[in-house]
């Protein structure tokens, strides 16, 4: 009887269990239970907002640049072999939904966007340094407006979402208008412009400035047309002094000279650790990428050609053009990639003056000019540039010549109506409806909301 | 349960231990019988057979020959003699002091015992799918690890080797694929031990960039094929229901040998054999590639200026299309095409393969009393890889001691090993720097070796736009990374016979595993693409895990009239923790130290921590009437860490019912009918294989850089949460019928069944607007249906012994629904353009790509047909599957099979003939589809990498169309040639003939004299014959065998060896 007993005591020692047992935490990731409490959890929130921009599909990789580069005229995708041609299909028009590197690019965005939505809804419940508060809050503005600037610009009508949803609220989405987004967007940078410093410590170098938002105001306003509104604010820019032209165009794009008084914003990149590089940018073995007639373009004495020569790393067979060029370590190298710099900000005011209304040797050409003669171009005359029409398209070819591999070219061409035209200069006929990329197929399966959720025409 | 809590109870459990070993029983002794054992047909002397006096523990053994000694008490009247295989016979006393026995050989199943889940049972009284497989089908097969045993031996268990590599997995599905996402690994349980799955993921791909996981690692390689007893597999849901959250899958129970009442015996087996690849490619020499090399460049040329000639030299080209590589002859294969003889002309296969041999030393010595049982072994297993430089080495001991004093017994099991694994790189595509897929890609104009015994690096930053392949050899022989894994699999136990037909037992299990991992990429290797010393790149990488479990349990069996019960019961608690790091480092001064001590930066370093627990309890209640009408009905309770705190507990109830019909009197005159049996069962199993923390949504790092340096740690939400999440639940049904005629030597078992899983976890795409592009949900239904037969005959005539036995599986599986919104689950694999296709109404996983229909011949036939907008002829035809006119690709596509085979089968022969044996298994499988993604860079003719010989039918003009289905040579491929489609996709039907053995067993007489009781020479071939059409090594492959949504990708894989052994068994 007494073994029974103990034998009982045991087993009954062995159910007694407690909860805890069956409740366990997450040991070495950090959880969404128990984050955006205090001001380092926003302060890791909005860093990662940044790194999102580094991502593979977006700054740091090839998915952008097949997006807004290579679909124009200023480089080609010579590999029609490589993943079955993939990114070809891009540059030449013949990708369809399903091609994965629009929906690369659609995804990264959003998820970007998710990443400044996220912490911008946490931050009026944290008890936090009201200044800073106001400086996490313009940086995200600013990321948020960047991301679906892109979207607009790719893809037209695009779902717009300014706060955190559930999997299934965002089932309901549909597309909101093109001037929603906009309206969205400008929103965000005004208010980005108005809580930003205007600069930060050396250390911090890097973070959204109040003349970046202003900046890219400008571009947002100047593509909608809207020219006197981006006048005023990219005079605001112009006139802060925070920017300058470099004294040369390769002062710009030198790896030791990052983040220089010409960048208004960059996305940053370092050798210093692996997941904070990049391979080299338009890296490829099989022939130039880039179209002869461009590099027809420059004039003898200008600097920026010598910037699309090309160049192979130490014992390789691939080349890039030197504008990005940088000696690669174990295949990665670090440099940043710049979204809006100065030249860009001067060529923006320099067409929005013109647009508003044409002078002969007015402000419009002084800036210009400006930017031709800083890379050794002769200064146009106001009698070459004799009405808005000529000064308009020496306008947009200074773009070209100054911006190539930038990330600019598609933008520009759609902007000004000028995409079928260029595009037919290098072999490619086009028609309206893909002006606008294809909504990624997976996406417009889980809508599954033919009425609020339609493909683009044509696709 | 808190540990400090665990610790006390093992003090109690302790007390009780010296307690109980203290009351042990008296024995009294009163005359003496003696006599003799042999078999009744072959009048053999049986040595070790088990005599008893019914209704008591006291017994004795018979000795070599034969011969035992008894002390009788007066009251007792029956002696109960038991050997194993043959029918146990009572004998009455009757007052004599020598009874000599025949014993009668059984060749029934019937009688044999099955280890269930927590409790054993004869098979006539299974009411429920169980595989069985004993240590007697287990020896004589030289493999390294007990799954490649179980291949095709099984009806319902596919076994597939998806690897070739030493100690690498093997995928294992019981009655077929269930799960989306969740896992498809059967239970493992290894002496009452739920063994983890965990410790079979893959490390981390130690090569830069590689986005491939390695093939798992396989937990089973730690275990020594000669320890194990039996081998059953818990098929149905009412079998496995009583483990619950983790039984959706099937069960595996192994059960390792323990002493049995006799003298000591020691056994000695060791074999020595020489491995071969089964199989290789066919593929073109130097000359024949730089023809084709050749041709494509020309072709290339030809599309971009028209009026050029295959004569025109390179300047002529260059000034032509300017700053197009692709159009180059290369100066290198130049001389080829002249057919200049004696120019290098390297076979990469002969390469990288080898010739290699295996070899296993293993001993035991097992033996005991009736109150004590040992049987301890150690075991040596040196096996080297077929691909050169890998290899895989085991030692291996276990101890296993069970004490027996009456009322109280107790035991424990250990089981120390170490297994060294010598890895080499070599699956996965030549991209991740896979030496078998490099070499095949490599050209075979390059040497292995320079002139002065360096490695040639011709084949890498080669220029004229030829894709970079590093030297395989080089990467297989100088790259270093070695994994040593400890593991120590130990359980204790200890039970006590509360009253006569009541029993507590109390067991404790642990499995100990620790990894270590050392990777070293020295500098003599380039880098891709990049000439010259590459910087070195070293990890170390540790992991460790403990999993503990603890149970009691209670049983109680009585016997009342005709009315059998036997209850079961208990509650266990297991929990497992988990840690690992990660270190890599370069800036190495030179080779000389490849440890991370010796590096100048370490570029990353992290570690991880992450556990699981799961609490349980169970019961179980058999009840027959007269060994004729079975019911069992069993009930479990998990709750688990990894369920969702809304779905914290999940509840698993079975049932079945069985009817052995040879059991009733109308059956007696029927003797033909020596058993027959139907049964039918129901149960309720899950599947816990979730992740542990997937209902709490995570936060990954996402650092950034500010101010040129310094790194600004960034945290963003990676999953979303879901305080719902739980198990997958399986309800399945299973109809079977067992048939024994002429006393069983001709067996049949047959069973239908069908599972259907539901709550499916998934990840559910949700739209990118959300944040996320996946969530985890329980969502949708899958199901599994399918039949099995097993035949076994047995017979033996005087000295001739004959067996056979076949098996027979289908499954077909069909997903019944998936997630509202989500009407199908599209799936890439190796490359962005290969999808497969998860939807209603199909199996999980369907092959979903473009249809080749032949090449065009002609400018006429391009014109006619809808084509990519740069094709030309010579270029593949697609079909315009939605004939809207163009061909699109996104919408172009249909469902072109899968992965599943139709039916497998297996088979195996035995006889034996005065000590001779001889013993041939086979296996096969029926209508699978393989991926052959390799055929997108060996089969492309892009005259770019290396070419298989059917590449040689290619299109070369109208006049000269080849075969008429292979594209023309192009190295800037037009017409969009290598899109992934039925061109890249192969039948996986194969036989195998999987084993043939012969021994011979000398001569009792001899050897007795010498002290040895066994003495069995004998040789086999493992994988002699291969009969299969299949294009690539191994008709088994999977580049993915976690991943149920896109299976059956061959993107070079590593493949099976032929084993030739010769080996001795030895008892003394």
């Amino acid at each position: 009887m007494k073994k029974i007993l103990i034998s009982i005591i045991v087993i009954s020692l062995f159910q007694s269990c407690e909860e805890g047992f069956l409740d366990l935490s997450p040991v070495s990731q950090a959880n969404v239970n128990d984050f955006y409490k205090n001001a380092n959890d926003i302060l890791n929130g909005v860093n990662a907002a940044y790194a999102s921009l580094q991502n593979g599909s977006l700054y740091g990789g090839r998915d952008f640049m097949d997006l807004t580069e290579y679909r124009a005229d200023n480089t080609f995708d010579n590999d029609p072999s490589a993943n079955s041609g993939l990114r070809y299909n891009v540059d030449r028009f013949l990708a369809g939904a399903d091609n994965t590197i629009f929906e690369n690019v659609w995804r990264r965005l959003y998820l970007t966007i998710y990443r400044c939505n996220i912490v911008l809804d946490n931050i009026p419940q944290i008890n936090m340094n009201a200044n800073l508060s106001k400086q996490y809050q313009g940086e995200l503005q600013f990321i948020r407006a960047l991301s679906y600037f892109h979207l607009v610009q790719l893809w037209g009508p695009v779902p717009l979402n300014l706060k955190v949803q559930t999997t299934d609220e965002s089932r309901l989405n549909i597309r909101n208008s093109v001037n929603e987004v906009y309206l969205a967007i400008e929103n965000d940078l005004k208010s980005a412009a108005a809580n930003l410093p205007k600069s930060y410590p050396a250390a911090e170098l890097g973070r959204v400035t109040s003349g970046a938002a202003k900046g890219l105001l400008g571009k947002v306003l100047l593509t909608q047309k809207k020219y006197n509104d981006a006048a005023a604010v990219l005079k605001e820019v112009i006139d802060s002094g925070d920017f300058i032209l470099m004294p040369t165009i390769a002062d710009v794009f030198d790896p030791k000279k990052e983040y220089n008084k010409e960048i208004l914003f960059a996305v940053r990149f370092s050798l210093v650790n692996n997941s904070e590089s990049h391979g080299l940018y338009y890296s490829s073995q099989i022939g130039d990428f880039i179209d002869p007639a461009l590099r027809n373009l420059y004039g003898t004495t200008d600097s920026r050609k010598a910037m699309l020569d090309l160049r192979k790393p130490v014992g390789t067979q691939n080349q890039t053009a030197i504008k990005f060029f940088e000696e690669p370590v174990n295949n990665v190298v670090g440099t940043d990639f710049p979204v809006l710099r100065f030249a860009d900000v001067l060529l923006m005011y320099a067409e929005v003056l013109n647009e508003i209304g044409y002078q002969s040797s007015g402000q419009a050409l002084t800036y210009l000019n400006q930017v031709r003669t800083r890379a050794g171009a002769s200064a146009y005359t106001s009698t070459a540039l004799n009405n808005q029409a000529t000064f308009r398209d020496a306008v947009i070819l200074e773009r070209r010549l100054e911006l190539p591999l930038e990330l600019h070219r598609w933008y520009d061409l759609v902007r000004t109506g000028k995409a079928k035209d260029a595009l037919k200069a290098v072999g490619l006929t086009i028609q309206d409806f893909q002006l606008l990329f294809p909504i990624p197929n997976s996406q417009v399966q889980i809508y599954n909301n033919p009425a609020g959720f339609s493909q683009n025409k044509g696709y | 349960m808190k540990l400090n809590q665990l610790t006390k109870s093992i003090e109690v459990f302790k007390l009780l231990f010296i307690f109980l070993t203290l009351s042990t029983s008296t024995v009294f002794a009163q005359r003496t019988v003696k006599g003799a054992v042999r078999d009744d047909n072959t009048n053999e002397p049986l040595f070790g057979v088990n005599i008893v006096i019914k209704g008591s523990s006291i017994g004795t053994i018979t000795d070599v020959n034969g011969s035992y000694t008894l002390n009788v008490p007066d009251d007792a009247s029956v002696l109960t003699y038991s050997y194993i295989g043959y029918y146990n016979q009572d004998i009455n006393i009757n007052g004599r002091t020598e009874i000599n026995v025949l014993l009668k050989e059984n060749v029934s199943q019937f009688e044999e015992v099955v280890v269930i889940g927590y409790g054993q049972q004869q098979k006539k009284d299974l009411t429920t799918s169980v595989s069985f497989l004993s240590a007697n089908e287990i020896k004589n097969v030289p493999v390294n690890s007990i799954d490649q045993i179980l291949t095709g031996k099984l009806a319902g268990v596919l076994v597939q080797q998806t690897s070739g590599s030493p100690g690498a997995g093997l995928s294992v599905r019981v009655r077929g694929v269930g799960s989306i996402t969740a896992g498809n690994d059967p239970l493992y349980v290894i002496d009452g031990i739920p063994i983890s799955n965990d410790n079979n993921r893959g490390f981390n791909n130690n090569n830069p960039g590689s986005s491939y996981a390695e093939q798992p690692i396989n937990i089973l390689s730690t275990i020594n094929p000669s320890d194990i007893e039996s081998i059953q597999v818990l098929k149905d849901a009412s079998a496995a229901a009583i483990y619950g959250s983790r039984a959706s899958n099937g069960v595996i129970l192994i059960t390792t040998k323990k002493g049995k009442t006799n003298k000591p015996t020691v056994t000695y087996n060791t074999y020595f054999g020489m491995q071969e690849t089964l199989k290789r490619y066919d593929m073109l020499n130097a000359y024949e590639w730089s023809t084709i090399n050749a041709e494509g460049r020309n072709n290339a040329y030809r599309d971009r200026f028209p009026a050029g000639k295959d004569t025109d030299d390179n300047a002529t080209r260059a000034k032509n299309v300017p700053n197009q590589p692709g159009i180059l002859i290369p100066t290198e294969v130049v001389p080829y095409l002249s057919n200049t003889a004696g120019l290098t002309n390297t076979d990469w296969q002969d390469a990288i393969f080898r010739e290699s041999p295996i070899q296993n030393h293993s001993f035991s010595i097992s033996g005991g009393t009736e109150n004590v049982k040992y049987y301890g072994s150690g075991e040596y297993m040196n096996q080297e890889g077929i691909v050169i430089s890998s290899g895989f080495k085991r030692y291996s001991g276990r101890f296993n001691l069970d004490l027996n004093s009456g009322k109280f017994k107790a035991g424990f099991g250990l089981n120390p090993t170490l297994t060294k694994h010598d890895l080499v790189n070599s699956e996965g595509p030549w991209f991740d720097q896979g030496v078998i897929g490099l070499a095949l890609s490599i050209s075979p104009i390059w040497p292995v070796y320079n002139s002065d015994g360096s490695y040639n690096f011709g084949g890498n930053a080669w220029g004229y736009a030829m894709t970079d392949f590093l030297n395989p050899v080089a990467l297989a022989n100088e790259v270093q990374d070695n994994m040593d894994h400890n593991r120590l699999l130990g359980n204790v136990y200890a039970s006590y016979d509360l009253l006569k037909d009541l029993t507590y037992k109390l067991s404790f299990g642990s499995d100990i595993n620790s990894f270590n991992r050392d990777f070293y990429r020295p500098s003599i290797i380039e880098t891709t693409g990049r000439k010259g010393l590459s910087a070195p790149i070293g990890t170390s990488q540790t992991r460790f895990s403990t999993n503990w479990l603890l149970e009691n349990t209670i049983n109680y069996n009585k016997l009342i009239g005709k009315n059998n019960i036997s209850l079961v019961g208990g509650f266990s608690s297991q929990m497992e923790n988990f840690a690992s790091s990660f270190i890599e480092a370069t800036n190495y001064p030179n080779d000389l130290v490849q440890t991370i001590n010796a590096a100048g930066q370490i570029t990353s370093a992290r570690t991880f921590k992450e556990a699981w627990s799961l609490l349980s309890g169970f019961g179980r209640v058999q009840y027959d009437y007269a060994n004729k009408y079975y019911a069992t009905a069993s009930m479990r309770a998990d709750g688990s860490s990894r369920f969702g705190k809304n779905n914290k507990w999940g509840y698993f109830p079975s049932a079945s019912i069985g009817w052995r019909i040879s059991g009733e009197s109308f059956m007696e005159n029927i003797k033909t009918v020596s058993n027959l049996k139907v049964r039918a069962s129901y149960g309720v199993t899950g599947n816990f294989q979730i992740p542990n923390y997937g209902s709490v949504g995570l936060l990954s790092y996402d650092d950034y850089i500010l101010g040129g340096t310094s790194l600004n740690s960034g945290l963003a939400p990676s999953t979303s949460s879901n305080p719902d999440l739980s198990w997958e639940k399986t309800r399945s049904i299973d109809f079977g019928l067992e048939l024994g005629l002429f006393e069983d030597a001709v067996y049949i078992e047959l069973d239908y069944y069908k599972k259907n899983t539901s709550d499916l976890l998934l990840n559910v795409p949700v739209p990118f607007s959300s944040g996320f592009s996946t969530e985890l949900r329980n969502i949708g239904e899958v199901e599994n249906k399918g039949f099995e037969a097993s035949l076994s005959v047995r017979k033996r005539i005087k000295d001739f012994g004959f067996s056979f036995t076949a098996n027979f599986s289908t499954n077909k599986n069909k997903v019944i629904s998936l997630a509202e919104g989500v009407p199908q689950i599209l799936t890439a694999g190796g490359t962005g353009v290969t999808l497969w296709i998860t939807k209603p109404g199909e199996p999980i996983g369907s092959y979903y790509n473009p249809v080749y229909d032949g090449v065009f011949n002609n400018q006429a036939e391009l014109d006619k047909y809808p084509h990519v907008a740069n094709a030309r002829p010579g270029d593949f035809r697609f079909l315009d599957i939605n004939g809207d006119g163009k061909i699109d690709f996104s919408t172009d596509r249909q469902i072109q099979g899968n992965y599943f085979p139709d039916f497998t089968y297996g088979s195996t022969i035995n006889l034996d003939y005065k000590g001779l044996d001889l013993n041939i298994s086979l296996q096969g499988s029926q209508g699978a589809e393989i991926l052959h993604l390799m055929s997108r860079y060996i089969y492309n003719i892009e005259g770019n990498m290396n070419l298989v010989r059917p590449s040689l039918n290619r299109w070369i003009s109208e006049s000269q169309p080849g075969d008429g289905q292979t594209n023309r040579a192009n190295r800037l491929a037009t017409g969009s040639n290598g899109q992934t489609s039925n061109w890249h996709m192969d039948d996986g039907s194969f036989m195998r003939i999987r084993n043939i053995s012969l021994g011979y067993s000398l001569p009792k007489a001899l050897i007795n004299k010498i002290g040895l009781s066994n003495v069995r020479p004998y040789v086999s071939v493992l994988n002699p014959f291969l009969f299969t059409n299949y294009i690539g090594y191994n008709p088994e492959v999977n580049s993915r065998p976690d991943s149920a949504l896109n299976p059956g990708e061959d993107y070079a894989s590593y493949p099976l060896a032929r084993t030739y052994t010769v080996g001795i068994n030895l008892t003394f």
